[in-house]
């Protein structure tokens, strides 16, 4: 293999991007779907605030969300991203329609990590008086806390995939890259790095994560 | 009837027919349904007048057109622009030559923020589609409006890595084609296909700065054989296509989103 198309600064310009808008995504993934994955979790049957409305209504617009390919969303999002990120083109205008994917997909995952606690966890802190939101804080988190590390990295993961397609509002990134000299213009050369450094990225956030959980769980 | 009764009869008709073929000679030409049939349709009661007779044959293939003109059984072709035809004579060793240019499916530069192009400030953000083909098409454009210069002043599939002199420090975004119309509002400047602009509601007579014209490579060309040419009929059908009548045609029934490159 020759690798005579590859122009190693805008590979690197791109694995920024992908960089930048995983990151961001990320954080604000975190920031929008941490909440909403607890609300998802006290609202549901069964829990400290039950309450059907509020759970139904959470629960559709998750589903939602969640349901609508990104690829549409990336457009049909386009006049709500200008408002939110100034403007829908480039890594800025990828971020909102990321996180609007995404955070639906952490709420979720964080919601299961609340399931499977053992529920003689609240319980027990209701028996000595606690709250709720002195339960959620002071129980229900920190004895979550390995699941959502781990769903932050699922969540990461899925992420950088989702940035590939980000290349239609000229969000740049690997994964354009790959998408516009790779397959359109058939330099094999630079579909080979572009997708190895994505595996590269994809194992060391993986590895990573592990270990982090591992870590919390020796605690 | 018997055969000697209707021997005189048919000898008239044959002669009738033969006289008719002296005087009014057949051109056959393949052609794309929409708009090239269309448009030699519209031309063939004129050439009729001439003494020709135009014989449509609506291809809806690529390859087929071409390679039927190449071996002789068609006069000529009209579906294709001249990138195509030169990479088709060079794939297929054929040597098919252009005799007129018809319409361009004009290429066009849109904005929200300027209405002249002297208007676009240093560093503005240009919309280019993302595809080889149409993104070096909209570089080319570019190019000819004198706002950059690539590397092959007549490379068809360069990219925005090929601009070489570029005053205005435009800053390239390449998105998918179909995308353009949808962020027009994010850039200074958006080169779209006719296609996806004329569905967007935007006309590329009325709405842009400035289209591809004539001398857009891009523009559907008549092809025909080396020998013929300069055969008389083939000139009287170039002649017809690119009359100020078609021209009328054209606009009238296309409303902008071909216009003639003649």
């Amino acid at each position: 293999m020759n690798f005579s198309n590859i122009d190693w600064l805008l590979i690197g310009e791109a694995t920024f991007d992908t960089l930048l808008m995983t990151g961001f995504s990320l954080l604000f993934t975190v920031l929008i779907g941490l909440p909403l994955g607890i609300i998802l979790f006290l609202s549901g049957k069964g829990q400290m605030l039950h309450n059907p409305a509020v759970y139904q209504v959470l629960s559709f617009v998750v589903n939602v969300l969640r349901s609508v390919p990104f690829l549409i969303l990336l457009i049909v999002m386009i006049p709500m991203t200008r408002v939110l990120a100034g403007t829908s083109l480039g890594v800025q205008g990828a971020i909102p329609p990321l996180v609007a994917s995404a955070a639906p997909f952490f709420a979720r995952l964080v919601e299961n990590v609340l399931r499977e606690l053992d529920p003689g966890v609240s319980e027990a802190c209701r028996a000595m008086g606690a709250n709720s939101r002195q339960t959620v804080l002071m129980a229900l988190l920190p004895e979550a806390t390995t699941g959502i590390v781990a769903a932050v990295i699922v969540t990461a993961i899925a992420l950088v995939g989702y940035s590939a397609m980000s290349g239609v509002i000229g969000g740049g990134g690997l994964g354009d890259l790959a998408l516009r000299f790779g397959y359109q213009r058939y330099q094999t050369d630079v579909m080979i790095v572009t997708v190895a450094i994505l595996v590269v990225m994809v194992q060391i956030l993986q590895v990573f994560g592990d270990r982090w959980v591992a870590k919390l769980n020796r605690k | 009837m018997s055969l000697k009764k209707i021997a005189p009869a048919l000898a008239v008709t044959v002669a009738a027919l033969l006289g008719h073929v002296a005087h009014a000679a057949t051109l056959s030409v393949a052609a794309t349904p929409v708009p090239h049939a269309e448009l030699l349709e519209h031309v063939k009661p004129v050439l009729a007048k001439e003494g020709v007779e135009l014989d449509i044959k609506v291809f809806t293939d690529y390859v087929q057109p071409n390679q039927q003109v190449a071996d002789g059984h068609i006069d000529a072709n009209f579906f294709q622009h001249q990138p195509y035809l030169d990479s088709f004579n060079k794939e297929h060793k054929t040597k098919l030559v252009t005799v007129g240019l018809v319409h361009v499916e004009p290429f066009g530069a849109y904005s929200q923020k300027v209405k002249d192009i002297a208007d676009l400030k240093d560093g503005a953000q240009v919309a280019i589609p993302n595809d080889p083909s149409n993104g070096a098409r909209a570089l080319l454009l570019l190019q000819k409006q004198g706002l950059i210069k690539l590397k092959d002043p007549g490379d068809i599939l360069a990219t925005s890595r090929d601009v070489v002199d570029n005053p205005k420090k435009l800053k390239f975004r390449e998105l998918e084609a179909a995308t353009l119309p949808r962020v027009l509002a994010d850039v200074d400047l958006a080169l779209i296909n006719t296609n996806y602009a004329l569905e967007a509601g935007l006309n590329p007579v009325d709405n842009a700065l400035f289209i591809e014209g004539a001398d857009s490579p891009y523009a559907n060309i008549l092809v025909t054989t080396e020998a013929k040419k300069d055969d008389e009929n083939v000139r009287k059908l170039v002649k017809a296509l690119n009359s100020d009548d078609v021209k009328a045609f054209i606009k009238d029934k296309y409303k902008g989103a071909i216009v003639p490159a003649f």
